[in-house]
């Protein structure tokens, strides 16, 4: 809270400072600021770069333009234009993002040359329909805001403007989809396996960029007098992605100090300074290069602004996942899984049972960590039923299966490594429990369950809240995958091989708390594992893989009597 | 046959065949080192400006060529060695590192320069006649070397010993550099390869465009386009990519006008973005 | 486990009081050095941007009229100042550029020689409270309040060149192509009048999106299947070298002629001289346009800048004009006084670089010439003495 009102404080003093036209400059850069922040928000926290800001920014402007014209003689009509105009961006930003992040797709860039092209039409569209937008000599004689006349005015709506986007932005880093936007740049496979939709996520952030942008925008008109396709081009995207890199994309302020700094200069070095331009140029690939913090990640801590927290605030009790959820089983039928010429799972059909330690063993190839993959929706079966108590499953995404219960702990150990231990576990504990619009509470991060409580008393250091995940052992790193697992409470608990790369006292440890765990949660436990020993440990039941399909079920001993596995096993036949 | 009709056709396929020839150098860095070089029309602009010096100096046209791989050859290495290689797992800063470098190219263009228009003469003037039409000698002559460079690459591509390990390295990384395949030498050539290509780009297209240093802008959309639409990492994909893209905007500009043309691209393109991504011709 | 705020915060302080008496600090150490009671003159011209290859000679051409001026007494007994400042970016930045110098140079006066755009997000910011001269060539239908128009109009442009196409060369059909905004518009709205009245037939209007990255091979192929005796070109900048040399290259300048109403010394250059046969441009300043008044700007010109002079053209000549018009236009008016100077302005007199021009309506009549292009020269082929601008503003 110091932080904030020092901000404000500045902010307000700052035109007393400095000479009525700089007053009136910084209150121009102010509302390209608060677009800014948008772009930070989606490129230094969601993980994905918006090249067409622009488009939302110039939207708006366009809108709130025309209604000033229109509504001339009601200057209040005009006024609620301003944030009508922002929704409208928004809304189209969120509308875009829906629709392209749904499709599955290799790498982030193609959202980028989208928006990128988008960002072009736009431009094009604005130049070509000038009976609306007056073409390529823009909106002209838009009325300004009544009563704010003055030089000065218009740096205060300006900052205005932009200590509200600042402020929006700071409750969003420290509230729970913050965290989550954060954890999607980081792992956003691990993020869909913990039941949250990954692409409404990213959606959501675009269309607050898209707002963010748009209010900057519809400011833009009445302060200027006059929109220009310029407003909405490529030009202004590009200065908005620049502003970002240079000011530090990673934190809240960066982009708005960027954009503030970097734009003034330019328009105030431009006319004296030839080579301005080439500098830069060069300035800006060795921000790239060397400093991907930008400017403000050199002057603060990255951390201190993300968590706007004062004294170790309470704990609060998480709530418990509605009415008990029976147990399911799981199970399947004829399930087969082909990739080109190749057949994973050939015709499997397994019937786990509802409650208890199951494990899977079978050679390399067999198909195991692929029937995981295809129980938890992320590889698509040819045919087949997956059934898990009455619901079918086969086709979900892998966010919908897993909040019917199913967790899963991977091969290799999956946390959020930049993310701080109490906040991996935070989101584990949000998975499957918090309503959509609680993730916009901030009290959120202070959950906690008797299940956590257990798992903190048993592993200490995953009580030592603010170290970074990525800061952990191999080893503790399994552990806590694990426990994120298990604090999810789920019906079904998938494990890829837990105890791998684990000391003998590790090892153990994570043995105890799989048997503990399976009493307490009651569900069924299906662990893949190579280690006979383990599988002889825990096993109630083992089912052996081979060439996608089942070999054989049985006890522990029963399996190693069966001659067909033996002869897998040993190399007989294939 | 009606001659509009006859020399609208050959309009298209002049369209695709030069789009083919300068995107195949963005195909081969981005198809195949999977990185978005948005300086890329900025070596097509240096391509260009070299067969204006060498035109300027009096030498003959085909001296353009060495002059131009040598500068793009010694650029793409330092810029490979400087910029790509500590970013290949960032996709992002890539995009914005190289687009940094496009903008310090075009400024060094300008200051070199200067911001005017430069003409290349036309090195192969006059039209010819056949099909009962007059089309320009040139264009023929680049629709023809067009083809032809992208097929000789292919070739190149599919039966050398590079080509092999290029594709080794590709499909997978670790066993290639296992088998004793030098990765970052092969990478830097591949990029410097993309760059150089680009550079000979330029010089075919010289005498046709206004040599000026924002002249990059203009390719670096349109060829990302042509790979997007037409598929990464197979010369199918580019050509397929390169047909409809310039295919389409010739064929409508042909029918209404320029408007027309240019917003049907980018329609389509973002189509194919969103639905599409991984092209026509999407390589397994 | 705590949060300790004190150090981070008294940094961050510390950290924005700096930030804070820096940016008030900027504006002192980049303010130019002048004498108080010159008489500041804002410029603005192409620093930047596609256009700023005509900011050297814009500037230049400025300079020197700013220095005869100086020699001659001033404007009033001030010595004139100019402020160059650039007018190549988007209309915003130069509103942003005009506030700065009415708010902290306090100019008297602005001198604008850049697109439309650009001139009306400035009159709809300087709001009539400096004077405004708007030099370069532009589609007509300025009479803001205060503001002072000596640029070519679409009359001064297309009447007599294209009238002399019509009737001298013969040509009856003609085919218009520009690129997609106001000023073509405008221009083939008046050239569409000026061919009905000469019994002449427009055969098709084209635009292109102005800033796309336009080919023109498809558009060539129409005109030559249309075979109209002329083209009425209104495409500006990379476009019209494009066209031009497309044009050429497909054989056509063989049977068609083109009149390019925006083609320039720098413009011909990248057109080439194998593409510029039978290409004509119609525009009230050439660098070897011919009369006295020309010699002696040339010879002052070259005098003053030597071999490092830049190409000499209608941008930028047009700011000598914008210079010399201030001082006629102030001196009698007596002050920069808006009502003085609005009423002042009719009749006045001032040079430009091809010779005296006179204001009515806040526009100027002048001498147009007809060039043809010869290899990468133009030859002055007409010259069309005291063209009206069309154009008349009521004081």
């Amino acid at each position: 809270m110091r932080a904030a009102s020092l901000v404000v404080l500045v902010t307000v003093a700052l035109p007393l400072l400095l000479s009525e036209f700089w007053a009136y400059q910084l209150g121009v850069y102010g509302l390209y600021a608060a677009a800014a922040v948008g772009v930070g928000l989606c490129w230094g926290q969601a993980g994905f770069l918006p090249l067409g800001q622009g488009m939302f920014f110039g939207l708006a402007a366009y809108v709130s333009g025309l209604a000033f014209i229109a509504f001339a003689d009601h200057p209040v009509i005009a006024i609620l234009s301003l944030p009508l105009a922002a929704l409208l961006a928004g809304l189209l930003a969120y509308a875009i993002g829906a629709v392209v992040f749904r499709r599955p797709d290799q790498s982030g860039a193609y959202f980028s040359m989208i928006t990128l092209a988008l960002c072009l039409l736009a431009f094009q569209i604005a130049t070509s329909w000038n009976s609306v937008t007056g073409g390529f000599n823009g909106l002209k004689g838009i009325p300004g805001i009544p009563g704010l006349d003055d030089f000065s005015d218009v740096y205060y709506v300006s900052a205005g403007v932009l200590l509200a986007m600042l402020a929006v932005g700071g409750w969003l880093y420290a509230a729970p989809i913050g965290v989550l936007w954060r954890a999607l740049a980081q792992n956003e496979r691990r993020l869909a396996l913990f039941g949250f939709d990954t692409n409404q996520l990213k959606s959501v952030a675009f269309g607050i960029s898209g707002l963010m942008a748009g209010l900057g925008g519809a400011f833009y008109a009445p302060q200027q007098g006059i929109v220009t396709p310029q407003a909405i081009g490529f030009g202004l995207s590009a200065d908005l992605v620049i502003w970002t890199a240079v000011g530090g994309r990673g934190n809240l302020l960066g982009p708005a100090i960027g954009a503030l700094i970097v734009g003034s200069l330019t328009a105030q070095l431009r006319d004296t300074l030839p080579f301005w331009e080439v500098l830069m140029a060069v300035f800006f690939i060795v921000i790239v290069l060397a400093f991907p913090r930008g400017i403000f990640g050199l002057a603060e801590p990255l951390q201190w602004l993300l968590e706007w927290r004062r004294r170790k605030p309470a704990a609060i009790e998480a709530p418990a996942h509605g009415t008990r959820r029976p147990p399911a089983q799981l199970a399947l039928d004829g399930v087969s899984v082909r990739a080109g010429d190749v057949t994973i799972l050939d015709r499997l059909s397994v019937d786990f049972g509802e409650a208890g330690i199951f494990c899977v063993i079978g050679p390399n190839g067999a198909g195991k960590t692929s029937m995981f993959n295809v129980v938890s929706g992320e590889l698509a079966a040819a045919s087949g039923r997956i059934a898990f108590g009455e619901t079918g499953v086969a086709g979900l995404a892998p966010n919908r299966v897993s909040r019917l219960g199913v967790a899963r702990k991977l091969q290799i150990p999956s946390v959020f490594p930049h993310l701080s231990i109490a906040d991996n576990l935070a989101i584990a504990l949000w998975s499957g429990r918090a309503e959509k619009l609680q993730l916009l509470d901030p009290r959120l991060r202070r959950w906690t369950s008797p299940m956590l409580r257990e798992l903190q008393s048993r592993y200490p250091f995953l009580a030592a809240g603010a170290r970074k995940a990525a800061e952990l052992s191999h080893g503790e790193q399994q552990i806590l995958e694990l426990a994120m697992a298990l604090v999810t409470e789920p019906r079904v608990l998938l494990l890829d091989e837990p105890c791998a790369g684990l000391s003998p006292e590790e090892t153990a440890a994570v043995m105890d708390i799989v048997r503990w765990a399976s009493q307490r949660l009651g569900g069924a436990t299906i662990i893949i594992e190579h280690d006979m020993s383990l599988v002889k440990e825990l096993a109630e039941v083992v089912y052996v893989l081979h060439n996608g399909a089942l070999l054989a079920k049985g006890s522990v001993a029963e399996i190693q009597s069966d001659p067909k596995v033996r002869a897998v096993y040993v190399g007989g036949e294939k | 046959m009606d001659p509009l009709i006859v020399t609208q056709a050959i309009n298209v396929l002049y369209a695709v065949s030069t789009l083919a020839v300068l995107a195949l150098g963005l195909a081969v860095i981005f198809g195949l080192l999977g990185v978005l070089n948005i300086a890329h029309g900025e070596f097509i602009m240096i391509g260009a400006y070299c067969a204006y010096i060498t035109q300027a100096n009096g030498w003959p046209y085909l001296a353009a060529l060495p002059l131009t791989l040598v500068l793009c050859g010694m650029l793409g290495v330092a810029v490979e060695w400087v910029m790509i290689r500590p970013l290949y797992r960032r996709p992002f800063d890539t995009l914005v590192a190289t687009w940094g470098l496009s903008l310090l190219l075009r400024k060094i263009a300008e200051a070199i320069f200067g911001l005017g228009f430069r003409s290349v003469n036309i090195p192969l003037p006059g039209t010819v006649e056949f099909l009962g039409i007059e089309y320009p000698l040139y264009r023929l002559f680049l629709i023809v070397l067009s083809f032809a460079t992208v097929a000789g690459l292919v070739i190149w591509y599919g039966n050398s010993r590079t080509g092999n390990q290029i594709r080794a390295m590709v499909s997978n990384p670790e066993l290639a550099q296992a088998q004793g395949i030098s990765i970052r030498r092969l990478a830097s050539g591949t990029f410097v390869t993309g760059t150089c290509l680009a550079g000979l780009g330029g010089v075919m297209v010289a005498p046709l465009v206004p040599v000026q240093p924002f002249m990059g802008l203009d390719y670096v959309l349109r060829t990302f386009f042509v790979l997007i639409v037409g598929g990464l990492g197979s010369v199918q994909g580019l050509l397929s990519g390169a047909a409809v893209i310039g295919g389409f905007d010739s064929v409508v500009s042909a029918a209404t006008n320029a408007t027309d043309g240019y917003f049907a691209v980018l329609v389509l393109s973002i189509l194919f973005l969103w639905l599409k991504p991984r092209g026509i011709v999407a390589r397994g | 486990m705590t949060h300790r705020i004190q150090g981070p915060t008294r940094r961050k302080f510390l950290g924005t009081a700096a930030a804070g008496a820096a940016f008030g600090a900027l504006p002192a150490l980049v303010r130019t050095a002048s004498a108080a009671d010159d008489f500041k003159i804002g410029l603005f011209i192409a620093l930047s941007g596609p256009a700023s290859l005509f900011g050297p000679t814009q500037r230049a051409s400025a300079e020197l009229a700013a220095e005869e001026v100086n020699k001659a007494g001033g404007i009033l007994g001030r010595q004139v100042k100019l402020i160059p400042t650039d007018a190549g970016g988007p209309p915003a930045e130069s509103t942003k550029s005009a506030i700065r110098l009415m708010l902290e140079e306090k100019v008297d006066l602005f001198i604008g020689s850049h697109d439309s755009a650009t001139r009306e997000a400035l009159v709809a910011t300087i709001k009539g409270k400096v004077p405004y001269i708007y030099t370069p060539t532009y589609e007509g239908g300025e009479c803001a309040f205060n503001t002072y128009v000596i640029a070519d109009t679409p009359e001064q442009q297309i009447r007599p060149s294209l009238t002399w196409m019509m009737k001298d060369k013969g040509a009856k059909s003609v085919y218009m192509i520009g690129d997609d905004y106001v000023w073509p518009r405008k221009c083939n709205e008046y050239a569409k009048k000026l061919i009905s009245e000469n019994g002449g037939k427009v055969v098709a209007e084209e635009y292109v999106p102005f800033g796309a990255p336009n080919k023109f091979e498809e558009i060539v192929t129409r005109i030559k299947s249309a075979k109209p005796d002329t083209v009425l070109i209104t495409l500006v900048g990379a476009d019209n070298v494009n066209f031009n040399r497309t044009f050429a290259g497909f054989g056509l300048d063989k049977d068609i002629s083109r009149l390019s109403l925006l083609l320039e010394e720098n413009t011909l250059l990248g057109v080439g001289a194998e593409s510029s046969k039978n290409l004509y441009s119609s525009m009230s300043y050439y660098a070897n346009a011919p009369g006295e008044a020309n010699k002696k700007f040339k010879q002052a010109y070259f005098a003053k800048f030597g071999d490092k002079a830049p190409q000499l053209g209608l941008i930028g000549a047009d700011c000598y004009g914008g210079v010399n018009c201030a001082k006629a236009l102030v001196t009698k008016a007596g002050g920069t006084n808006a009502q003085k100077c609005m009423a002042a302005s009719e009749g006045i007199t001032f040079e430009s670089a091809a010779g005296p021009w006179t204001m009515h309506g806040r526009h100027v009549d002048k001498t147009m010439y007809l060039a043809d292009c010869k290899g990468t020269e133009f030859e002055i082929l007409q010259t069309f003495a005291n063209v009206k601008s069309g154009e008349v503003c009521k004081a």
